[in-house]
């Protein structure tokens, strides 16, 4: 096992290192400064600045740079806002996001699979073809769309729930309620799908022909198998979610960390384009790795650490 | 085995979850001062606010301000906080022109090169401390350094040895700024300027309180080390999410401040923040795209200039925009007014010439009533003046033209109209193509070019910061314009000891300009906010930032 777990860390590494140096290239061979902006300025001005942040050395010079910034933790000021290190940006944004992120994630697999359990066990009834409706429009109508329709019905036409801005639980709603949809769609669908081959299977026949409770049935030995697929996407979802979006943290004025994926790159703010993608990568590829190792703990059936071992 | 793996995820999910309340925890602390003032559960500050008799202000700033030291945050997000936080030796008033501030009196001497300020008495900073010439000296020659790679350098240029030391060919100390004592700044600037007391109001010429910018140099990024000098401090700052500033006590003029606070909240997103002002939660708002035609014309609409220009350039050095009758052709075939109204909408103005109005003149006139139209419309005069450019370059036909814009909504709307009016006024079929505006500003600046959309922002209150860009091989040419006749008069327009002279060199200036049609103007920027009923005596300045000095809240 602790040879498995350290054969995937190298692994892990490594694929780090890749995605840095691509990312480096990528970043260095498009068009455009971070001191581009609209304003007035000059040459000598524009020296200055790229001789600050170190952008008037060779680009192998710049890219060693780079990779000591990353060993060391330390990423350096933000080009964008140069009072700010890249760490305090995503130290700040960060738990905000992943607050925000795991209760979205709490929310979409519990409705998720309550959706996906009801409208497998009354399959082809109402209560399925309204459940998959549900999903249906979850799935097709994109999180900004959800967000504005929250904010117009719930906040401004109803007073329900304040309109933006980050300060108390009641402001968690409707962000959550706009990303969740989302995730919560795919995973009822993927649940119902995988719940209906599972309630076929022999083995449910044997369960119910012992005269187990329905319940036990589907917690026990329906559930634990139709969850696998859901296992599969959460390593990315989780990811995804609780760095944040880009496009919810805008409209509800959430100071995630979700924006810097892209202003960052809008900004040629070279610090903090290392910063998130590094960040991000990481945390990607940890959370694939517990989902591996969950797998194993699921279903026997999957031992990856004996094949990898023997 | 299995009891290994159940270990090592128990313990991943203590970690995380301590993590997690750990950051719940970190995040509470600031929260708990306002739940003081706000106890609402639900978040809602109206009532409780306009319960008490404090006058709270609550305004966006959009995002986070790129920085609060004046040296470096060189933005309209820095700026409009920075105005209120601090203040320079002299102030915009309510006439948009250079008034006393920090200097209380000035004497400029008769070559117009030395400039020694009195600072108030009372001019203190946010901690107590009294505002010293010393403060002056620091915060300039640090603009300067080029190690502190300030973006706003530029404007230091016109003292003295500043653009020697800045590009790090000249000594700090030849920098012309010297505090001869505790309340009198002497400045000598390189040539003379008459418009300099207008760029001193630009927050990189702001103070910096030295003794404490010595003790701590990160003195600027929290709220508990900000020092300010202007009519309010920095009570808190939530990084990304909202600052609080308060009436300043120390400041010296602080009698005339009505204000209580003022919230600044960061929305970035233009239909969110008219949502909040809708639901109280905003006194001003910027009104969304989509909703202009149906609010523009509301009682609470506040419209008024701004001083900057939205433009295109051709390149002089690509085919066929060598030729100026061309350039002519295709700057009089442009339905500005068409274009002001119905396509970028929002009460903008047409504008006929480079200036935007709003630039007094010694003899009281306004800049643009004094040169007029330059540039009208008029489809007869560009078909004509297109055939005489075509028979001078000896063209039977056209050279493909494409027209560039960077990616924006408004952007491709001004850039289809105006493919429409070439084609119908001039039978010319234009391509259009967008970019990204960091790899268009690049090929813009590089020459790359035919002929692109261009926009400027007023730096200072003076024709001249526009007018400059266009001498030859500027940094903010970007056409391949160059006229010794233009340089000439440039050069009088900025330096010109006689006012009247100088004046008088900008309007030939801008003649030049319209006449060699390098760039060719489409229309004014302006500002449009919306403001809750009460709200009053907001100061917005066409060139550059706001005023709350005077704001007040009924």
């Amino acid at each position: 096992m602790l040879k498995y777990i350290l054969k995937r860390l190298l692994i892990m590494v490594v694929t780090l290192w890749i995605i840095i140096t691509l990312t480096f290239v990528l970043m260095v061979s498009v068009p455009g400064s971070p001191f581009n902006s609209e304003g007035n300025s000059n040459e000598i001005v524009q020296q200055n600045l790229a001789k600050h942040y170190n952008l008037d050395k060779p680009y192998h010079v710049q890219y060693l740079l780079y990779l000591k910034s990353i060993v060391t933790l330390d990423f350096g000021p933000s080009i964008k806002q140069p009072n700010q290190t890249v760490n305090d940006l995503l130290g700040r944004g960060f738990p905000i996001s992943a607050e925000l992120g795991i209760v979205t994630i709490i929310v979409a697999v519990i409705s998720g699979i309550t959706l996906g359990i009801l409208a497998a066990l009354r399959h082809n009834g109402v209560i399925d073809y309204l459940a998959m409706g549900i999903a249906v429009l979850g799935i097709s109508i994109p999180n900004f769309i959800m967000a504005t329709l929250l904010i117009d019905q719930l906040a401004v036409q109803r007073e329900w729930f304040p309109v933006a801005t980050w300060k108390s639980p009641m402001h968690m709603v409707l962000p959550v309620l706009a990303l969740a949809t989302g995730p919560m769609a795919i995973i009822a669908r993927l649940t119902r799908s995988t719940m209906l081959e599972v309630l076929t299977q022999d083995y449910i026949k044997m369960a119910r022909a012992k005269g187990l409770t329905p319940w036990k049935i589907i917690v026990k030995h329906a559930l634990r198998n139709a969850l696998m697929p859901v296992i599969t996407i959460m390593g990315t979802l989780v990811a995804g979610i609780m760095t944040g979006s880009f496009v919810i943290e805008q409209i509800f004025a959430i100071p995630g960390m979700g924006k810097y994926f892209v202003e960052s790159i809008n900004h040629r703010d070279f610090p903090v384009i290392m910063g998130t993608t590094v960040f991000y990568s990481a945390f990607l590829i940890v959370m694939l790795f517990l989902v591996d190792i969950a797998y194993g703990i699921l279903d026997p059936r999957i031992k990856v650490a004996k094949k990898e071992g023997e | 085995m299995k009891k290994l793996l159940f270990l090592l995820i128990a313990a991943l999910t203590v970690f995380f979850l301590a993590a997690c309340t750990a950051n719940n925890e970190a995040g509470e602390d600031p929260e708990e001062k306002e739940n003081v003032e706000e106890p609402a559960d639900n978040g809602e500050t109206t009532d409780e606010e306009s319960g008490s008799d404090e006058k709270v202000l609550r305004l966006n700033n959009g995002t986070e301000p790129s920085s609060l030291d004046p040296s470096i945050g060189f933005d309209a997000v820095s700026w409009d906080p920075l105005n209120n936080l601090m203040e320079g030796l002299t102030r915009l008033d309510a006439d948009h022109r250079a008034a006393a501030g920090v200097a209380e009196d000035w004497e400029i001497s008769d070559d117009g090169l030395t400039y020694t300020f009195t600072l108030r008495e009372d001019a203190k900073w946010s901690n107590g401390d009294p505002v010293v010439a010393a403060d002056f000296e620091f915060a300039w020659k640090y603009m300067l350094n080029p190690e502190t790679a300030s973006a706003a350098a530029f404007l230091g240029y016109f003292i003295e040895g500043a653009e020697a030391y800045n590009s790090g060919e000249g000594s700090v100390d030849d920098v012309k700024v010297t505090a001869v004592d505790e309340k009198t700044l002497e400045v000598v600037l390189a040539a003379p300027t008459g418009f300099f007391l207008d760029v001193l109001t630009n927050p990189a010429f702001f103070p910096i309180n030295h003794k404490v910018a010595e003790a701590d140099p990160n003195w600027h990024t929290e709220a508990e080390t900000f020092v300010g000098n202007g009519p309010f401090a920095l009570e808190s700052w939530k990084h990304d999410e909202e600052m609080v500033f308060v009436k300043n006590e120390h400041y010296w003029d602080a009698s005339a401040v009505k204000l209580d606070k003022v919230h600044f909240a960061m929305v970035n997103d233009s239909n969110t923040q008219y949502q909040m002002f809708e639901a109280g939660d905003l006194d001003t708002a910027s009104i969304p795209p989509e909703l202009s035609d149906q609010l523009i014309d509301g009682d609470n609409v506040f419209i008024g200039p701004y001083g900057g220009l939205e433009f295109f350039r051709f390149n002089l050095e690509m085919e066929p925009f060598q030729n100026k009758k061309i350039r002519q052709a295709f700057a009089f075939a442009v339905n500005r007014d068409d274009i002001a109204q119905y396509v970028v909408k929002n009460g903008v103005e047409p504008a006929y010439g480079f200036i935007n109005p709003g630039y007094t003149s010694p003899s009281g006139q306004d800049f643009r009533e004094v040169n007029g139209d330059l540039v009208t419309f008029d489809p007869d005069k560009a078909k004509q003046l297109l055939e005489e450019g075509m028979a001078e370059e000896g063209y039977d036909e056209l050279p493909a033209i494409t027209l560039s814009y960077n990616t924006s909504d408004t952007n491709k709307a001004v850039a289809e109209a105006l493919h429409g009016m070439f084609q119908e006024h001039l039978g010319v079929e234009v391509t259009l193509e967008n970019q990204e505006w960091n790899v268009f500003s690049e090929a813009q600046k590089a020459l790359e070019l035919q002929f692109s959309r261009s926009s400027f922002i007023n730096d200072y209150n003076d024709p001249v910061n526009f007018l400059e860009s266009f001498i030859t091989d500027s940094y903010m040419n970007r056409t391949g314009f160059s006229s010794e006749e233009y340089n000439e008069l440039i050069a009088t327009g900025k330096s010109a000891t006689d006012e009247e002279e100088r004046w008088n060199a900008l309007f030939e200036a801008e003649k030049l300009l319209a006449e060699e049609m390098p760039a060719f103007p489409i229309r004014y920027y302006n500002t449009v906010v919306l403001e809750a009923e009460g709200v009053e005596g907001i100061l917005r300045h066409p060139v550059g930032y706001f005023d709350l000095k005077y704001a007040d809240k009924k």
